[in-house]
């Protein structure tokens, strides 16, 4: 029984599922909200998808290895105050500055989780948990929780301005997913990821060098986390210290609702955007339905469960024939 | 090498310890000991309130415990808990949930601890005073800047964080002065969750569900800015923003001649000052008014000169 085709029939009808949910959810907010179909509106949800999808990838990566970053949120509002506070000083180049300061902040908090995961063995939940609160608090501190803004013109380039009619951070997050989908599918480290959360003994066996592949995700992790603080900096214009407070909750859940499995070893990149789309056009969709904000949430938790139910169901079918 | 690591974390760990015990200590020994819980430290607002208390106890001879309860009705009913422990001798609320803070206050009550809440009410158990600004004027006085500002005529949205009862105040005062303008519709009220990032998504749909939409009310000032980056990176600068507090950002915003076009301001310091005075009140034996109304007024580009 060779595993890759069953993993790849499974994934199909994973993929398949959501992209009907997408649909359907479509056609009733079609019915309901007659902006809903509007170009304009497509690209608002677009916009509205483009940080938690950028952060989805990086959570992908990090989960197909078995392991979870509840940190994200902090990290990106980290990232975002001190790519702020480098674009609000007078320095030459001070945007340019400021998007590899966000960056250096992601990547220094992803080697750090990645170091305690792959090296010392904590359990990356409570790594993360633990930067969760020490970032929020850092970001607290360096900003006395105060925002900063009156920040350059040149700032507004990452989050607010438009390329082509498509706002730059959706172009970003495409950018992100199409080298995500590249990594994981087409180069050696992306299956090494799958075969370190698949089957840990057996890819330790078969010569992988399980710290450095682990390492390595969570680093890359943190780069994508620093360029989403520099993409929520620049959409709010400012560098905001409760900005992305709870943002975690809405990547794992795209993570999980494109059919990733939270065991790790199995899932996609695509399929983590079609999860992001799923939830994107559900909160955009209700908003434009006017439905009230308690309704929202009862709505969103029950659409949500439904969708990963009907996944589970064919997938555990589809592990009955085969 | 792995002894070494241990030792290490160790160290760090008792360091880090002995640090955060250093802060807890000093204030005066005799005055009386006042334990606070604020619904947050993440909002300029409940800082501006923090430093009100903390001046206003320090010129009484009050030393105050101040806690956060980062909006967890859990925590801080874990912090009532304490205080009652601590035997202190009144306590400042500002409750994560205006009900299920009840219990907590009762145990309060039932240990002769005199409770007062700031800024937010409870609902259920003995509270001596509630001192708080008057939300729903401020909603009004919101409603009337938007509705003459666009004329009497068009559509408005509210975006609102309906979990907490001052913003649904403000909300309800908004809506029931805009009965008053037949020509104007609050065609959308959304949740922002009181915090900017959530409220420029609001704020995005909401401006592409109403094309009419001329005016937004945010019910903080994280929600007004939410939608005045919405409004910025929609070139919609045509829009009337009022929001609420008038932290320093928003003032700035005001005054630069941006979509944010007014602001309700509270006065944190004052409710500060107010909720000590109420207390010393109290603890001289004087009657106590039960419900605290600390003004609010608009402020705008003219009035900020």
């Amino acid at each position: 029984m060779a595993p890759r085709p069953r993993y790849l029939q499974w994934q199909t009808v994973a993929e398949y599922v959501i992209v009907v949910a997408i649909v359907l959810e479509s056609i009733f907010f079609a019915v309901y909200a007659p902006q809903f179909l509007s170009l304009p509106n497509l690209i608002n949800i677009a916009l509205s998808i483009a940080i938690t999808g950028i952060l989805a990838v990086g959570m992908t990566a990090v989960i197909l290895t078995g392991g979870i970053d509840l940190s994200v949120g902090s990290v990106a509002a980290l990232a975002g105050i001190v790519a702020a506070m480098v674009a609000g000083s007078s320095a030459p180049g001070a945007v340019a500055l400021a998007a590899l300061a966000a960056l250096g902040v992601g990547l220094a908090v992803g080697v750090f989780n990645g170091v305690m995961v792959a090296r010392f063995r904590v359990p990356p939940f409570v790594v993360t948990l633990a930067m969760l609160t020490i970032c929020r608090g850092l970001a607290f501190v360096v900003t006395d929780g105060r925002s900063i803004s009156d920040l350059p013109p040149g700032f507004a380039l990452f989050g607010r301005e438009v390329f082509l009619s498509v706002p730059v951070p959706v172009w970003l997050m495409l950018l992100v997913f199409a080298a995500g989908w590249f990594v994981l599918k087409r180069m050696t480290f992306g299956r090494y990821v799958y075969a370190v959360g698949g089957n840990r003994e057996a890819a330790f066996l078969a010569g992988v060098n399980i710290k450095g592949v682990t390492l390595l995700v969570y680093v890359l992790n943190g780069l994508l986390v620093g360029l989403a603080g520099l993409v929520l900096a620049s959409r709010l214009g400012a560098g905001v210290p409760n900005a992305g407070n709870q943002c975690e909750l809405d990547v794992i859940a795209a993570v999980v609702v494109g059919g990733t499995s939270l065991n790790g070893g199995r899932g996609s990149v695509i399929a983590t955007l079609w999860g992001a789309v799923f939830i994107g056009v559900l909160n955009n969709g209700l908003n434009l339905a006017n439905v009230d904000p308690y309704t929202q949430r009862i709505a969103l938790g029950v659409v949500i469960l439904l969708a990963v139910l009907a996944d589970q169901l064919n997938k555990t079918r589809g592990q009955v024939i085969a | 090498m792995r002894l070494n690591v241990y030792a290490l974390c160790l160290a760090l760990l008792v360091g880090a310890t002995s640090v955060l015990s250093g802060c807890n200590k000093g204030g005066g020994a005799g005055g009386k000991r006042i334990g606070v819980t604020l619904l947050t430290r993440e909002h300029v607002f409940y800082k501006d309130l923090e430093a009100g208390l903390k001046e206003a106890a320090d010129k009484a001879g009050y030393q105050l415990i101040v806690t956060s309860g980062d909006m967890d009705l859990a925590k801080q009913q874990s912090q009532i808990d304490n205080f009652i422990v601590q035997k202190v001798d009144a306590i400042i609320l500002c409750p994560a949930d205006s009900k299920g803070i009840a219990p907590a206050i009762e145990k309060a009550n039932a240990a002769n601890i005199p409770v007062f809440t700031a800024d937010i009410a409870a609902q259920g158990g003995q509270v001596v005073a509630h001192v708080a600004s008057d939300n729903l004027s401020g909603g009004r006085l919101a409603a009337e800047y938007i509705a003459k500002a666009i004329g009497g005529q068009g559509d408005v949205g509210i975006i609102g964080q309906q979990e907490v009862q001052s913003g649904l105040d403000r909300e309800t005062g908004f809506k029931e002065e805009m009965k008053k303008y037949p020509g104007i519709k609050v065609a959308a009220v959304l949740n922002g969750g009181g915090v900017r990032d959530k409220a420029l998504k609001a704020a995005e749909d909401m401006l592409q569900g109403n094309p009419n939409l001329k005016g937004i009310f945010g019910i903080n000032d994280d929600s007004a800015l939410g939608a005045l980056s919405a409004a910025e990176s929609g070139k919609r600068n045509d829009l009337v923003i009022v929001g609420y507090d008038a932290i320093p950002e928003a003032v700035k915003a005001i005054q630069r001649g941006s979509a944010l076009k007014a602001d309700v301001a509270q006065q944190p310091r004052d409710l500060g000052a107010k909720t000590i005075e109420a207390i010393s009140k109290h603890f001289a034996g004087q009657p106590v008014e039960k419900s605290i109304a600390v003004p609010v007024k608009i402020v705008d580009a003219s009035s900020l000169k």
